[in-house]
């Protein structure tokens, strides 16, 4: 019930800030901008709107997901705000809970919203309910919980800018998660393939929340692939909040 | 006399717009090589295009494709040559290999161009990567037909088309009439026609109308029998 109250308290807070309207802006014009662009192209003019559309989900909720993540435990420690909270009986892990379900919901809100915007303009272009988008657009969700949670973590010991930097440097390793792979395997010794192959699964992968591409080429994605990324997904950001807990519960704020 | 403080930001900055706008020009104007260059850009290999944007291939793919169809377009209307639509085309579907539009019109395009080998290699890059799609066989035999004139290679490839599931209704009669190999200029006219019904964009549609168009005025003045010379040979599937 604590962490609910946290939780709510942390998206009244988020909702007023401006940068998330700016970045929803940018991201509704990004995706309404795209029926714009798809007339320059000839051929794959619907293809273009959906991919513009998922790109612009994707980066748009990731930036949201860092700015106001990695300022969320901090920000309580430099307001003290965070003095009066811990003298209260509300566990530690109740306040990184319920901070990182407040900034989840706040996100949730923001792709339903730039999801329907995508759904509705692709669907008004091809002429049929295009439903086989929401597929990507949950995953592109539980990426969104991934990078939260990450940015949680980071904030929990380190300042803004700090974090901002570290996560969206594992944001960026957890997108090229198969690349680096793939490079160890052509390119590397032994050793480094070892060494890539211990990253691999300590790192996260985000490429594998990534299903964007073959939905939009209406190749089918099976159901089992689609529920073990998602459940890949949230075991991933719960080991990382698990962290996150564990660092905030040591912590000496004296 | 005082300026007012936001009267002199807007005069500053009119002025350093307008100087801008206009070093712009004369820039342009005495070093045309600029823009040039610009137009023949550098293309880096897929595989470094792909990892700076961080697992969004499709996106870069959909980037390159406006790049890809703008340097048709531009140079059709102006000297209609084409020296880098190939690596255009080739870096588009090196990085969505799935995108089926930029196979055909990319292979379209290069056939416009005469570059007849690379349009088949985009072609057979795609039957590669999409061995599903019975599209790409057929619009690598209506090459081999309609432009190369090798019924043998454009029979194959037909009858591959027509092997595979959601084939047009078109693509068994046109096989069997060139198994006959008679009224050539009539299948190439069904060709062109099939193409002008199925497609939904505007400027393929005037590319068939104006090839239905030449095509009427041969069949007015050549024999109805008669077909496109062959050019090249053994471009059938291997």
């Amino acid at each position: 019930m604590k962490t609910v109250a946290i939780a709510f308290n942390t998206f009244r807070e988020a909702i007023r800030d401006r940068i998330l309207y700016s970045l929803l802006v940018f991201a509704l014009a990004m995706i309404g901008g795209s029926v714009v662009l798809s007339k320059l192209s000839v051929g794959g003019e619907v293809r273009i709107i959906k991919d513009l559309g998922l790109a612009a989900i994707g980066l748009v909720g990731i930036l949201i997901a860092v700015f106001i993540g990695v300022g969320l435990v901090y920000k309580e420690i430099e307001r003290r705000t965070l003095y009066t909270i811990i003298t209260k009986p509300i566990r530690r892990a109740d306040f990184i809970l319920g901070k990182f379900l407040g900034l989840t919901l706040t996100l949730a809100v923001n792709v339903a919203i730039m999801g329907a915007g995508l759904v509705l303009i692709a669907s008004a272009m091809e002429g049929r309910l295009t439903w086989e988008l929401l597929l990507p657009v949950g995953l592109t969700f539980v990426k969104l919980m991934v990078v939260t949670a990450i940015a949680v973590l980071f904030s929990t010991f380190s300042t803004p800018t700090l974090s901002a930097i570290f996560t969206l440097a594992l944001v960026v390793v957890g997108s090229l998660a198969n690349d680096l792979k793939l490079f160890a395997a052509t390119f590397g010794g032994p050793l480094l393939q070892g060494v890539v192959a211990a990253l691999y699964l300590v790192l996260p992968n985000l490429t594998t929340l990534d299903v964007g591409g073959a939905v939009v080429h209406g190749r089918p994605v099976p159901a089992a692939v689609a529920t073990l990324a998602g459940a890949y997904g949230l075991a991933y950001a719960a080991a990382l909040l698990a962290g996150a807990v564990w660092i905030f519960q040591y912590r000496d704020f004296k | 006399m005082s300026v007012r403080f936001p009267t002199a930001c807007l005069c500053v900055l009119l002025l350093a717009g307008a100087a801008a706008a206009g070093l712009l020009g004369v820039l342009e104007s005495a070093h045309p090589r600029v823009a040039a260059e610009a137009e023949a850009p550098w293309l880096p290999p897929a595989g470094v295009v792909r990892p700076l944007f961080l697992g969004y291939h499709a996106l870069a793919a959909d980037l390159f494709w406006f790049r890809t169809v703008q340097y048709f377009g531009g140079h059709r209307q102006t000297d209609r040559k084409y020296p880098h639509l190939y690596r255009l085309v080739d870096l588009t579907t090196s990085l969505d290999p799935q995108f089926v539009d930029a196979y055909q019109l990319g292979g379209l395009f290069l056939s416009l161009g005469r570059a007849y080998p690379e349009a088949a290699a985009i072609y057979r890059k795609g039957i590669e990567h999409n061995p599903d799609r019975w599209e790409l066989p057929y619009d690598l035999g209506r090459m081999y037909f309609l432009d190369l004139g090798d019924i043998p290679a454009a029979l194959e490839w037909f009858e591959r088309a027509n092997a595979l599931p959601g084939h047009g209704h078109y693509v068994p009669r046109l096989v069997a009439r060139l198994r006959a190999r008679v009224g050539l200029i009539e299948a190439a006219l069904e060709m062109w026609e099939r193409m002008l019904e199925t497609t939904d964009n505007e400027y393929v549609r005037k590319m068939a109308e104006e090839e239905i168009r030449k095509l009427r005025a041969r069949q007015r003045g050549a024999p109805a029998t008669a077909a496109p010379s062959p050019r090249a040979g053994g471009g059938g599937p291997k």
